[in-house]
């Protein structure tokens, strides 16, 4: 009798487990690095970890803003009452996927293990592009086999994010001990996915991971599909035409293309909508802006847009509120972005959907305010500083097709307030080296979001990350002090109110102008369900199923 | 011939001694740092050092350059920056879908152009001559990058005779059906500059007095044209060939980007965008020496087929 309840549950369970034959097909844009977690900085090898490695904490698939969730943790961690001590207790019975590292014997997933992966991110030989993320822990300790304790050197109330950062999962030593310098091809987590089959920069293939441990979700136990089959294809048209044959299940790497399938409102063209196919349109959760170098002088020689004194200010106002923003949406963007008004964008908490900045595009208004401070015409038509020496704004770019295009809104935006431009060209390493330098005056930057919350995006003004983050070197006093007291507040009224506070002093002083947050557009077959595009995961493919 | 053989494999040296520096100086000049490129969002001084370390790109040119030359000597290029992965694993894996494509696209886009430029040059001024010119010169001035949207659009996407991209895992799956369709379009790209090519070869040969020599012995047309009159103008044919065969070692980028094939262009390309400077000297190094390597095997194949030709 006991042995046929044991198999009745067995079928039972075989039946709610992956369907083998239900393969999701999709590609990236572009080819993955590896799958070292700590080794990673690109989208896609990061999506390809989430899918495999699990970190202690994650987020809820469905609620917005991002909610944090319990991972492998039992439970969300404690925290003491200074704030710098965190303790997580590992699920027990957590197994890692079988591996021929692990010699035929089933690995369970320990406290020691999340110690050791997260210690990865400091080490220098790791050269880990995510170290930043870690640096704020002092010490990892594992009291038990199950328990993790984190001592911080500061208290930091979004550590709990840090904790659930998709690459935070942990990995087992002597998996990265025995395959050495082929980690990043060999990847062994405990996550809902394993590898497959994998040639380089052509074809990811994972299968469910039969030892999962149970998760049910909406009455089915995750993951529901059998495995994902991802194919690299860099060219738009290769996409697009195999998406259309039905060669992949979803694709979202289409924004050059939108209008072919998406009327001007953002809807799904009737012809496509009629064959059932489904889009789904986020923000994603970053911003994009125009930053201004606020230093008095660069590299020894004085700055025309730095400073804090009024005529500098007006300058640079005058130039934020020469550029049309709407028109980088619409003609650059191809419409398929938003104008982004708050620092904090939208699916990140701390965003204030209502907000609205105070810098108009106003190109009259703009040569109203450079006359009220003596920023003369000449003959030419250009203006003069107002001390009567030349006036000529550099702005920075990489030789790249797409920021030539920026350079020329730049320039007609430059042109209409009788501003001399300059461009600046310079490969992408070197901008970016410059700017570490903050020897850059003006340039365009974007920031997507680490984690899902507003300290994520109010630290890239934050005076101390000058020269690292903070890349318009902007120092107020007024902002870092309120910088430093939100960091100390939950998520909530008070730490927006600061929010509010510290964004209009970015405006006051004109250290940027924000510009925009792009779209995410995906595109899924009929019979894909159960697509939700979170703001923070991205391999959603743990929760969908495919109804054919 | 033997000493010529010696002379000539003495000459690689110094060629590639002047590629090697050119490679060397143009990276460091224009590659930028590729510490900034590996640090990620947030860099420190701290961070930056230590890449640069790793990297050894702090060490002094000298040092760096002479690291180089020891990579050459022992053909071990370490590892790519961007992936960790062995250079050496990299070409090893990639050459192979490269080939896949790229060699028969080679012979019958030769065979083709061959048969095709034989034809045409024997009724030279025809109207079928003019038309295949002028047709020729048509699709020459067209970029392969609009062949290869329009094949990709309408054989694969529209008649569905092909998938529209894919690489599978068996030879035979690949050739025959991942491939098929990028070999056309290949041929097809280089079926009209080779026509006019070789047909100017021909031509050159056909006004020769030993073809009016072969008629006047009574010897039929289709042994004027395809023994004697090929036999001379394969010689400029064979150089036009192995000028392109180190090109295979660098793969065909367009086509394997837009058909998805794991081939070497596409590393290549990813290496130049990623500024991974252990795969781009590998592959400068690698063509190099296969270009200088085919050159001589060009001039040995002359005498094959010439025995008048003399290599001094």
């Amino acid at each position: 009798m006991r042995a046929l309840v044991l198999l009745l549950v067995c079928l039972a369970l075989r039946a709610q487990a992956a369907d083998p034959a239900k393969i999701l097909h999709l590609t990236f844009a572009a080819a993955e690095t590896g799958f070292d977690p700590a080794r990673v900085s690109d989208y896609y090898s990061g999506t390809v970890i989430e899918a495999i490695f699990e970190p202690l904490l994650t987020y809820d698939y469905l609620a917005r803003p991002a909610q944090l969730v319990p991972g492998t943790a039992e439970a969300m961690p404690a925290v003491s009452a200074d704030g710098r001590t965190y303790t997580l207790h590992v699920r027990k019975g957590v197994f890692f996927a079988d591996d021929p590292v692990f010699k035929g014997k089933r690995r369970e997933l320990i406290a020691q293990d999340y110690a050791w992966s997260i210690g990865r991110f400091l080490d220098p030989k790791t050269r880990s592009p995510y170290a930043f993320l870690f640096e704020n822990i002092a010490a990892l300790e594992t009291p038990e086999r199950y328990a993790l304790v984190v001592r911080l050197k500061h208290a930091d109330r979004n550590f709990p994010h840090v904790l659930a950062f998709p690459l935070a999962g942990a990995l087992a030593r002597e998996a990265v001990e025995g395959y050495g310098d082929e980690t990043p091809s060999h990847p062994v987590g405990t996550g809902p996915f394993r590898l497959k089959r994998y040639v380089r920069s052509s074809k990811i293939v994972l299968e469910a991971n039969p030892g999962y441990r149970e998760r049910i979700w909406r009455g089915k136990r995750l993951p529901m599909i059998g495995g994902v089959e991802i194919s690299i294809m860099e060219e738009t048209q290769s996409r697009w035409l195999a998406f259309q044959r039905g060669e992949t299940d979803m694709e979202y790497q289409l924004a050059e293309i939108a209008t072919t399938f998406m009327t001007d409102d953002g809807k799904l063209r009737p012809e496509f909508a009629r064959r059932g196919i489904q889009l789904e349109r986020s923000v994603d959760p970053e911003i994009t802006y125009l930053y201004f170098n606020t230093q008095e002088k660069i590299g020894g020689k004085p700055n025309p847009v730095g400073g804090f004194a009024k005529e500098k200010i007006a300058l640079r106002r005058a130039i934020a509120m020469a550029y049309d923003v709407d028109d980088q949406i619409r003609i650059l963007r191809k419409g398929q972005a938003v104008r982004a008004h708050f620092p904090i964008p939208p699916g990140v908490a701390g965003h204030d959907p209502d907000y609205r900045t105070s810098i108009p595009y106003d190109p009259a208004m703009a040569n109203a305010l450079l006359d009220r401070y003596a920023y003369k015409r000449g003959a030419d038509g250009f203006r003069s500083m107002p001390d009567g020496s030349p006036l000529t704004v550099r702005y920075s770019s990489t030789p790249s097709e797409r920021d030539r295009q920026f350079d020329e809104l730049m320039k007609r935006s430059l042109d209409s307030i009788g501003v001399r431009l300059e461009i600046h060209k310079d490969r992408f390493p070197e901008l970016i080296k410059l700017e570490n330098e903050c020897r850059l005056m003006m340039r365009g930057a974007a920031w997507i979001a680490d984690y899902p919350d507003g300290d994520n995006f109010m630290q890239l003004a934050y005076g101390p990350n000058s020269g690292q983050s903070n890349n318009a070197c902007y120092r107020s006093a007024e902002y870092d002090r309120r910088y430093e007291s939100s960091r100390r507040l939950p998520d909530g009224p008070q730490r927006n109110r600061l929010y509010h506070e510290m964004a209009r002093i970015i405006e006051t002083d004109t250290a940027w102008l924000l510009l925009d947050s792009r779209y995410r557009n995906v595109l899924l077959q009929p019979y894909v369900r159960n697509f939700k595009k979170h703001p923070v995961l991205h391999a959603e493919w743990l929760y969908l199923d495919l109804d054919r | 011939m033997t000493a010529y053989v010696v002379r000539r494999v003495w000459q690689f040296f110094p060629t590639l001694g002047g590629v090697v520096l050119l490679v060397f100086f143009l990276f460091n000049w224009v590659g930028g740092d590729p510490a900034y490129l590996l640090v990620g969002k947030i860099p420190s001084p701290e961070r930056i050092e230590e890449i640069r370390r790793g990297l050894g790109v702090d060490q002094p040119y000298v040092v760096q350059l002479w690291i180089f030359v020891k990579q050459i000597a022992s053909a071990d290029f370490g590892a790519s920056w961007a992936t960790n992965e062995r250079v050496s694993h990299i070409f090893a894996t990639r050459l192979g879908p490269s080939l896949t494509v790229l060699l028969p696209l080679l012979v019958v886009s030769t065979a083709l152009s061959m048969v095709a430029a034989m034809l045409v040059a024997y009724v030279r001024g025809s109207l079928t001559d003019r038309a295949i010119m002028v047709g020729c010169t048509v699709g020459q001035s067209i970029s392969i990058l609009v062949y290869i949207l329009a094949l990709q659009y309408l054989l694969a996407y529209r008649l569905g005779w092909f998938p529209v991209q894919g690489w599978g895992s068996t030879l035979g799956e690949n050739l025959w059906r991942y491939s098929a369709l990028p070999i056309l379009v290949g041929v097809i790209v280089s079926l009209a500059p080779d026509i006019r090519l070789y047909r100017s070869f021909f031509l050159d040969e056909i006004n020769q007095d030993y073809v009016r020599t072969a008629r006047a012995k009574g010897l039929g047309e289709g042994r004027v044209m395809g023994i004697h009159v090929l036999r001379n103008a394969a010689i400029p044919i064979v150089t036009n060939v192995m000028i392109q065969l180190p090109g295979l070692l660098a793969g065909a980028f367009l086509i394997e980007r837009f058909f998805s094939i794991p081939g070497i262009g596409r590393e290549v390309i990813l290496a130049v965008e990623r500024s991974d400077f252990p795969v781009i000297k590998a592959v400068t190094v690698y063509v190099a020496v296969a270009t200088m390597a085919v050159n001589l095997a060009a001039d040995l194949i002359y005498r094959t087929l010439d025995p008048r030709v003399r290599l001094d």
